[in-house]
């Protein structure tokens, strides 16, 4: 009813101008209905149909257009550009063939980190601070260097054996996020001289080491081979002023 | 990664982190080949396999400098050393060998 009447009051008005004009107004009209939806679609423009603008149809437009810039977008989880950002991640789940060996770090899950949801942060629990450069909660910075090209690539050896590398490789039993949770606990903890703790100055870098009260991993390498792989409780860390250099299991 | 065979040619476990191999890095600069010992994983220098002269760091800011040129360990001009350039080097009889 409300639609007639408004119609009713369009024609009335067209009536009461001079022919002239009513021809231009309603070829503008007609130019509109048929240009509308194509220019919105050229210039990302939310024009309202003259449908909705008469009360046929709700004006959507405007929020299908919100949908591709914003949804999407906010959706991507950063750690995945972060990932391909900083190529350093190759794996960060897996290799639980040998979780029979109990972690002093329990694995946490994503959702347990930090206020912040788990996609903010790389490996759940690093915070990207420049350039392919990560830092910690403990403060500890994770950028490029080694032969590896990235100082997290370079500890991820450490997530597995090496059973024909020569000497010692200390092997941590969990993923990277576990890894690093451990690695920032032994570092808080030794930086402050906790029990069972070291710190070893060592020409322009600082060694590290503390104790865990359960096993962390074990020792691999072709020594670790030869002694029936043992568990490890300890942890050194390497660090650079506050950039990690390495970090590994150690007996 | 350049030596050849993929061997890993090292002098010895690195004494000052236990882990890391102390293994003859090569750097190619100004037509001057430069060896000296690096250790793969906490990155301690010696000059020679005899490994009583340490490297020092400049600086906790610093990453390990090639001693002659003073470009980084990791730069392009730098290579773990085959066994003809530990040779070269005069360093044969203090390395060993072990496939990669
Ligand atoms: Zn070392
Ligand atoms: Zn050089």
């Amino acid at each position: 009813m409300v639609q007639k009447q408004r119609q009713d009051a369009a024609i009335n008005a067209l009536r009461m101008i001079p022919t002239k004009w009513a021809v231009i107004i309603v070829v503008a009209i007609i130019g509109y209905v048929l240009l509308q939806p194509q220019v919105n679609k050229w210039f990302g423009w939310s024009l309202p149909s003259v449908a909705s603008l008469v009360g046929d149809e709700k004006p959507t437009s405007k929020t299908k257009q919100e949908k591709p810039n914003s949804v999407e977008k906010t959706s991507t989880p950063k750690s995945d550009s972060k990932q391909s950002q900083a190529a350093v991640e190759k794996k960060s789940d897996q290799d639980d063939s040998r979780s029979k060996t109990p972690t002093a770090q329990p694995r946490v899950s994503d959702q347990q980190v930090g206020a912040e949801p788990p996609s903010e942060k790389f490996h759940g629990i690093l915070v990207e601070i420049g350039r392919n450069r990560f830092e910690s909660p403990a403060g500890l910075v994770y950028g490029p260097g080694s032969e590896e090209g990235h100082r997290l690539k370079h500890i991820e050896r450490h997530l597995e054996d090496q059973p024909k590398r020569p000497g010692l490789h200390g092997v941590f039993d969990g993923d990277m996020h576990a890894f690093l949770v451990a690695i920032d606990d032994a570092y808080s903890r030794a930086k402050s001289g906790g029990k069972g703790t070291k710190k070893i100055p060592d020409q322009g870098s600082t060694i590290y080491e503390a104790s865990f009260a359960k096993p962390i991993g074990f020792l691999g390498g072709q020594e670790g081979g030869r002694k029936r792989q043992p568990p490890l409780k300890k942890l050194r860390v390497v660090v650079r002023g506050n950039s990690v250099i390495t970090a590994f299991p150690f007996q | 990664m350049n030596s050849q065979d993929s061997k890993i040619i090292y002098v010895e476990s690195c004494p000052i982190c236990g882990d890391g191999l102390c293994r003859v890095r090569i750097c190619v600069s100004n037509q001057m080949v430069t060896g000296f010992i690096l250790c793969d994983e906490c990155e301690a220098m010696w000059t020679d396999p005899f490994m009583q002269e340490r490297i020092p760091t400049i600086s906790e800011e610093t990453e390990p400098q090639c001693p002659n040129c003073e470009q980084s360990i990791w730069g392009k001009n730098t290579h773990w050393a085959n066994i003809g350039e530990v040779c070269l080097l005069g360093w044969f009889d203090r390395v060993q060998m072990v496939d990669e």
